[in-house]
């Protein structure tokens, strides 16, 4: 009996000390759900691999202490003013479909009680899940849909990181104004009447029709004609009649809005069919994923991407090199345009949080519409992040940017991004007129 | 009064059969009561919205043995006639809905009656193509919102709203498609004993002989065809309320078409209880799978995987869907 009791004072003496020793932050630590829906399976798979490996790696880096990593959100372990709350995401599927997009964020807000979304990808995906979001006063942050209607409804709750395609197309038709006055790096100015007719093949859903617009109304703006605009299924197994018709025109610059198999395809039949267009430029999306690279291999050489992230940025900005590090570490690829946005959309939810201090909305929503993260803190070329709080777009990213870049080989042969635009940024001459 | 009483009439359906339908009415009734959650209770509507799709469906395509594999385009013209009219003119659910489904029939014959000259592969594969060609008109046509579609605005109506059907929670949701659900039921059960219930079997069994016995075939075909799409078209406008954001690309596409028949085909074409068993077993089997092994690491697309098999093993063991497998067992039995 004796022993007994004196072993249970031992044990309630090292629990006391225990406890002493653990800080209080620690033990009021929490964990901050954050439910993230992307496209895990479908045509836009690809892409889904990427944005997962994006977000988790940002989470990685919020909850835990990488000197190694010169922003912020790695100096501390979790969620400084909540204690060291860790961040846990709960990955959703929405296979590129709205109405299940819808379902998912139902049940992630009312049955896993998440703090926040994160997420769509497809535009239209987000579009359903917004309003979700804004119906129950969940905060939803977007990393990687760009179709400019988003951030135009009003919505309370929504947040939009990513430029949208407005400012990405008007910098395709800056490239092309270059072009004509000689800016463009190794290319003698080209008269306008060579490069001024263009096609157009935009993917038919919220995203592509939405660029397709675009393209339309700046194709006026700057004064070049787009002889032909057509819209087609990203699901189509066959794309032969689509670029027949594009070829018809004679366009000097073929522009599209693609996934990843869809772009695949278009790009492969373009070649089967002997299309000599001088410029070829993707709307990023499939035109910049590993699988568009790794399939087409050499014959890419010289296509065009819009993006917001190249592997060439790391040379410029040293935070972006130490994240790219650790990203191809952990899948074996360089970060892309869906990889370091995705990242950057939790990152800057980490900093909405840090600076909201709690989990409650209305705090989430009072410290986003204040936020504003230097651009020294992001992977991505933006001067910052910092969201529109009136005016009509709501919720917009006022500091994002994009680039464009080219598929061109290095001195090895390997096949490497390089930017060519902005111009005062570009790492190589401009391969100029393509050619397959 | 006599068609209410013959809706209401099932003392042809054997004492079991009446029973478990009874019971799952009950379940059905009192589902929202006991503790759920969010992702069950949208399960249970989607599951409520592809038995009325089924039923619809059962009608030319169970009844009638014609493969119609083009529904989705009357999901279409139900829900943008109710979004545009909500959107555009603030026009209550419960009335673009029945003018949803007059544009819907109306469709229908236009598309019908050239369309029932064919038969077999031809008029399914016809069917398929005046969906695609509809939904390519709705992609380019900016009044309906084009290939981006239309959105019920999030912010603009303040649930609940059972005029314009906006509500915030699912439950609502939930009992008004319930109520649609027995409706259809009592629908179909007139509509097999009706006189045109009795002339589309007969149609099915040998169209000839049907013709030879004063059936007038084609025309009989255009009108349950119409009554298929007024289904549909229903619960096409109900989509657009509970999602709030259509485009062509999800309500018109040939995946729903498909799933559509599918549900019928596996639960039992011909037989009234047969879609509700396809979508009782296919939509939660969808739904679950997806949600427990959807975004697994290292699994993702395993749901996909299991859910063609489940469907493959059913129409390998019984083409006839599983209410062929409780009619054959019922048949060894009595044997």
């Amino acid at each position: 009996m004796k022993t007994a009791v004196r072993f249970g004072m031992v044990v309630l003496g090292v629990l006391a000390v225990v406890g002493l020793m653990v800080p209080s932050a620690a033990l009021a630590a929490k964990e901050i759900k954050i439910g993230v829906i992307y496209p895990l399976t479908g045509g836009a798979a690809a892409a889904g691999r990427e944005l997962r490996a994006g977000a988790e790696l940002a989470a990685k880096i919020a909850n835990n202490v990488m000197t190694d990593i010169s922003m912020d959100m790695a100096k501390n372990s979790g969620i400084k003013n909540m204690g060291g709350a860790k961040i846990k995401l709960i990955f959703k599927d929405h296979q590129g479909n709205p109405t299940i997009g819808a379902d998912l964020a139902k049940k992630l807000i009312l049955d896993d009680k998440v703090d926040g979304i994160l997420g769509c990808y497809h535009s239209s995906v987000t579009k359903t899940v917004s309003a979700v979001c804004e119906q129950y006063g969940v905060p939803m942050i977007n990393g990687t849909s760009t179709s400019p209607a988003l951030t135009k409804r009003g919505l309370k709750w929504f947040w939009r990181t990513t430029p949208h395609d407005k400012w990405f197309t008007k910098d395709l038709f800056e490239l092309l104004k270059g072009l004509t006055e000689g800016k463009v790096r190794g290319v003698k100015a080209v008269p306008k009447k060579e490069i001024i007719n263009l096609a157009s093949a935009c993917e038919k859903t919220e995203w592509g029709s939405h660029v397709s617009d675009i393209i339309k109304s700046l194709a006026k703006e700057y004064g070049f004609k787009l002889k032909k605009s057509l819209l087609y299924a990203a699901k189509s197994p066959d794309l032969s009649s689509e670029v027949r018709s594009l070829k018809a025109v004679r366009p000097d610059a073929m522009l599209f809005a693609s996934y990843t198999s869809d772009a695949i395809l278009m790009v492969k039949t373009l070649k089967a069919q002997k299309a000599a267009p001088k410029i070829i430029w993707g709307q990023d999306a499939g035109f910049e994923k590993p699988e568009f690279r790794s399939t087409l291999r050499d014959s890419i050489v010289g296509i065009l991407t819009r993006t917001v992230f190249l592997p060439k940025v790391a040379q410029i900005k040293k935070v972006a090199g130490q994240v790219n590090t650790l990203y191809k570490k952990n899948t074996g690829n360089d970060l892309g345009g869906a990889s370091a946005r995705a990242f950057t959309g939790l990152q800057t939810g980490v900093h909405v949080l840090e600076k909201a201090g709690s989990t409650k909305p209305a705090d989430i929503q009072k410290a986003a519409n204040a936020l504003k993260i230097p651009g020294k803190e992001l992977v991505v070329p933006w001067a910052g992040i910092q969201f529109a709080a009136s005016g009509d777009e709501i919720g917009q990213n006022v500091l994002g940017s994009g680039l464009i870049g080219q598929y061109q080989k290095d001195k090895d042969g390997n096949l490497v991004l390089e930017i060519i635009y902005p111009f005062d940024v570009a790492t190589a001459d401009m391969i100029f007129p393509f050619s397959f | 009064m006599e068609t209410i009483k013959n809706a209401l009439d099932f003392s042809d359906s054997p004492r079991i059969d009446l029973t478990i339908a009874g019971l799952v009415a009950l379940f059905l009734l009192v589902f929202p009561i006991f503790p759920h959650s969010a992702f069950a209770m949208a399960t249970m509507i989607q599951f409520l919205m592809f038995s009325l799709y089924g039923m619809g469906w059962n009608t030319i395509g169970g009844y009638g043995g014609q493969v119609d594999l083009g529904k989705a385009q009357y999901v279409g013209i139900g829900a943008y006639t109710t979004a545009v009219m909500l959107i555009r003119w603030d026009v209550p659910f419960w009335i673009s809905m029945p003018i949803g489904m007059c544009f819907a029939v109306i469709w229908s014959f236009i598309i019908g009656y050239p369309l029932f000259r064919l038969k077999g592969h031809y008029f399914a594969i016809a069917t398929i193509a005046t969906t695609l060609v509809l939904k390519d008109i709705f992609e380019v046509w900016d009044f309906v919102g084009a290939a981006r579609g239309l959105e019920i605005s999030p912010i603009k109506y303040i649930p609940p709203d059972f005029l314009r059907l906006i509500f915030k929670q699912d439950v609502y949701y939930y009992y008004v498609i319930l109520g649609f659900f027995f409706l259809g039921i009592l629908y179909v059960n007139w509509f097999r004993r009706s006189r045109l219930g009795f002339q589309l079997r007969s149609i099915k069994d040998n169209e000839d002989v049907a013709q030879s016995l004063g059936i007038n075939v084609h025309w009989a075909k255009v009108k349950t065809y119409a009554i298929a799409t007024a289904f549909v078209s229903l619960v096409g406008s109900f989509h657009a309320c509970y999602i709030k954001n259509i485009e062509p690309e999800d309500t018109m596409s040939l995946d729903l078409s498909i799933l559509i028949a599918l549900m019928a085909m596996l639960g039992g074409a011909g037989s009234l209880w047969g879609p509700i068993i396809g979508a009782g077993i296919l939509i939660p089997c969808k739904s679950y799978l997806k949600e427990w092994l959807g975004a697994q690491v290292g699994l993702v697309g395993i749901d996909l995987i299991i859910y063609a098999g489940i469907i493959m093993v059913i129409s390998a063991f019984e083409p006839r869907g599983i209410w062929g497998i409780v009619e054959k067992v019922r048949r060894r039995k009595r044997s």
